[in-house]
């Protein structure tokens, strides 16, 4: 009974500590935030963290938290209720964990910003509004949640508002959101109007019907940057490098499938929706390794590399796997993560600069970034015993070892191999070779608030698969025998991706034009997916609601088919009966005399 | 015959011929046509009255109904044939015609 008592109060103590920022200043007069005392908050509360967690790796405790019931109406109570499970206490200390490096570099970062504090209050809120969606136990705080950092991150992205694409891809960023939390309203709708709850952990029919599945797979394909809905996440690199790093890689855009995750029991009995969650996540991984392999701007290339992992975490899910995708979210976390800091720094370094055909030998004059860069590229790949080897490789033998898709598997293997393909691109670009910057650059990472964080990230980089993985019990049994090729194919395609880059790169020393060819022009131009979605399917749409207002109810109901329709149908059959009349009135007029005094007579 | 069978048909058969053998004015026929409806609206009326039967009561207001709507539809074209041709004499009609 203490256990459970424990575990509740720490977490929600962890929920305080996070809090006491917004708090403070209102209760207090003289009381005022800086990035510090924001940073050593993050820091407390991650250190809080850890107490949950280890409560729940060595005593299995786990706890649902219920209090406050808002009566919405009579028969539909929502509960203000936190779900303490495996997925929630492990994300806690690691969110807290990455979100406290990125706020200690991001004091060394936006240090010239003049309004810094605001910066650093819009990331706690996009962290508490993060932790909120983490811990709903009901679709209601989830939803909560999910708002809310669909707004922090609108707000961040559109940091430097004075800048017009900053504010293009914040708009962006938003609109595409919108477009998924119709899905997730549609599943609530349902959820609400079939099992009269909004609770998470409900008596799960053995089959769901697909629509309220669809909804579900659309608010992710709309927050995690899934194909078709995922022009907004390179576009979202215009804010600044902390935000891309917290939002854009660890926290935001993984919402969506820990959504999927959180929601899995209902989408495990339709298999419809697993192949769905399965394809649409092969395409993505492989839609935005393409795209990542001729962007030549360091944080897009990140950005992509961004997407396809989110692609990745989709197959994972539609192969009914949730604890393996919430371990490719933890593990992924921090090497991201620390791949955007690396990218940050050398930014800043470099004065600006950000496209890598630009960059090179930066290996001699910026030692620890470049070192971390590397390590977070290997952990990208999945090289063994690295933290991603841990999830990737787990997958890729799931994948291979199931019954799945041939096409799925297919797309993932080979954005598998274009992810060790650019990767290696930007690591060979950026750190070896001759360097093509300008000459005058005092590049000065000596700084420990910019190169400690990196290193701690480095640290977990290396070593969070093999402690994460070796905590959490798997609640499905891994496939354990396969023939060897099976076994080593991740390793295979990656050695194959890598050698791949090297020919390729060893063919560019010579500084041509690249030459334009079909695939490259696709991969570049993104697959010419926003030229040909933007505009078309907003004047369509338009034009659609011009159709209906105009001609069908104005024109067809009010005119053809009302009274001026009847008026005009009159005048027609007046003017064909006026010629048939020859005009004998007296004729016409004798006869009608006749017929009256006939029946006069008759009707004696 | 009785009196009131009488009158009914004779009120009748004047209204029938006035329209056919007035053929000055388009507003006289108009009101023959009234007169010959009014006639019929009391013949049908004492009908129920005579058979001592009360079904056959709704038929006079149906009928007074609908030749509203006549007289309505015979005043505009009197109207309209006052603004085209300056007046209701009949012979304006085919004056033209050869």
């Amino acid at each position: 009974m203490e256990i459970t008592l424990l575990l509740n109060t720490s977490m929600l103590l962890t929920l305080t500590i996070i809090l006491t920022p917004t708090l403070l200043p209102l209760l207090s007069k003289t009381y005022r935030n800086s990035p510090t005392t924001i940073t050593r908050t993050v820091k407390a509360a991650f250190l809080t963290s850890l107490v949950p967690m280890s409560l729940f790796t060595y005593c299995n405790t786990e706890s649902i938290t219920s209090s406050w019931e808002w009566k919405f109406i009579t028969n539909f109570k929502i509960p203000l209720s936190f779900k303490m499970d495996q997925y929630s206490m492990m994300f806690f200390p690691i969110a807290l964990f990455v979100t406290w490096s990125i706020l200690q570099f991001a004091t060394w970062y936006m240090a010239m910003e003049p309004h810094i504090t605001k910066f650093f209050s819009y990331l706690l809120m996009f962290l508490i509004a993060m932790l909120t969606l983490t811990i709903a136990n009901n679709m209601f705080l989830l939803f909560i949640g999910w708002e809310g950092v669909g707004i922090m991150s609108f707000l961040l992205i559109g940091w430097w508002h004075g800048r017009a694409e900053a504010n293009t891809a914040a708009l962006q960023a938003v609109l595409y959101n919108r477009i998924g939390d119709i899905g997730l309203i549609l599943n609530m709708a349902w959820l609400a109007s079939t099992t009269n709850s909004w609770e998470i952990q409900l008596s799960h029919s053995p089959q769901t019907p697909i629509l309220p599945l669809l909804g579900l797979i659309l608010a992710a394909t709309g927050k995690s940057a899934q194909f078709g809905l995922h022009p907004w996440l390179p576009a979202a690199m215009e804010g600044p490098t902390p935000v891309s790093a917290l939002l854009h890689s660890s926290t935001m855009v993984v919402a969506g499938i820990f959504l999927l995750i959180r929601t899995h029991p209902i989408l495990t009995t339709n298999q419809t929706a697993l192949t769905t969650c399965l394809c649409l996540g092969a395409l993505s991984t492989l839609f935005a390794a393409i795209c990542a392999l001729t962007q030549n701007d360091i944080k897009k290339i990140i950005a992509f590399s961004t997407s396809s992992q989110l692609g990745l975490m989709m197959v994972t899910i539609g192969l009914d796997l949730p604890q393996l995708a919430f371990l490719h979210i933890s593990t992924h976390a921090f090497f991201k993560a620390m791949l955007f800091l690396c990218s940050g720094s050398i930014i800043h370094c470099l004065g600006g600069e950000q496209d890598i055909r630009k960059m090179g030998g930066l290996q001699k004059t910026l030692p620890t970034t470049t070192s971390c860069l590397t390590i977070g590229n290997l952990a990208l790949m999945g090289t063994p015993f690295l933290a991603g080897f841990y999830s990737k490789d787990l997958i890729i033998e799931n994948l291979n070892t199931s019954y799945v898709n041939t096409w799925a598997l297919l797309l993932t293997l080979l954005a598998t191999t274009f992810t060790a393909t650019y990767s290696l691109r930007m690591t060979l670009l950026v750190q070896t070779g001759s360097t093509r910057i300008p000459t005058l650059t005092p590049m000065n990472e000596n700084n420990p608030m910019a190169s400690n964080p990196i290193t701690r990230l480095a640290t977990g980089s290396i070593l969070a698969g093999l402690l994460i993985s070796s905590i959490i019990p798997p609640t499905k049994t891994p496939p354990m025998t396969m023939p060897i090729t099976t076994k080593t194919t991740a390793i295979i395609i990656t050695i194959l991706g890598i050698i791949l880059a090297l020919e390729l790169s060893s063919m560019t020393h010579t500084l041509t034009q690249p030459k334009q060819g079909t695939y490259s022009n696709f991969s570049s131009t993104l697959g010419y997916f926003n030229p040909l979605t933007h505009r078309s399917s907003s004047t369509k749409l338009l034009n659609n609601g011009q159709q209906i207002a105009q001609n069908l109810i104005d024109s067809s109901w009010y005119k053809k088919m009302g009274p001026e329709g009847l008026a005009d149908l009159q005048q027609t059959t007046a003017k064909i009966t006026t010629t048939l009349h020859s005009g004998l009135i007296k004729t016409y007029l004798g006869s009608f005399a006749l017929s009256i005094l006939i029946t006069a007579l008759l009707t004696h | 015959m009785s009196l009131l069978h009488l009158c009914f048909y004779s009120s009748y058969t004047l209204s029938g011929l006035g329209l056919a053998f007035h053929r000055t004015h388009l507003i006289s026929a108009l009101l023959c046509l009234e007169s010959m409806m009014l006639s019929m609206y009391i013949a049908l009326s004492m009908w129920p009255v005579e058979n001592q039967t009360m079904s056959p009561a709704l038929i006079p207001i149906l009928m007074l109904t609908f030749s509203a709507c006549e007289a309505g539809t015979g005043l505009a074209m009197l109207v309209a044939s006052t603004r085209t041709h300056g007046s209701d004499h009949l012979h304006n009609l085919n004056l033209l015609q050869c």
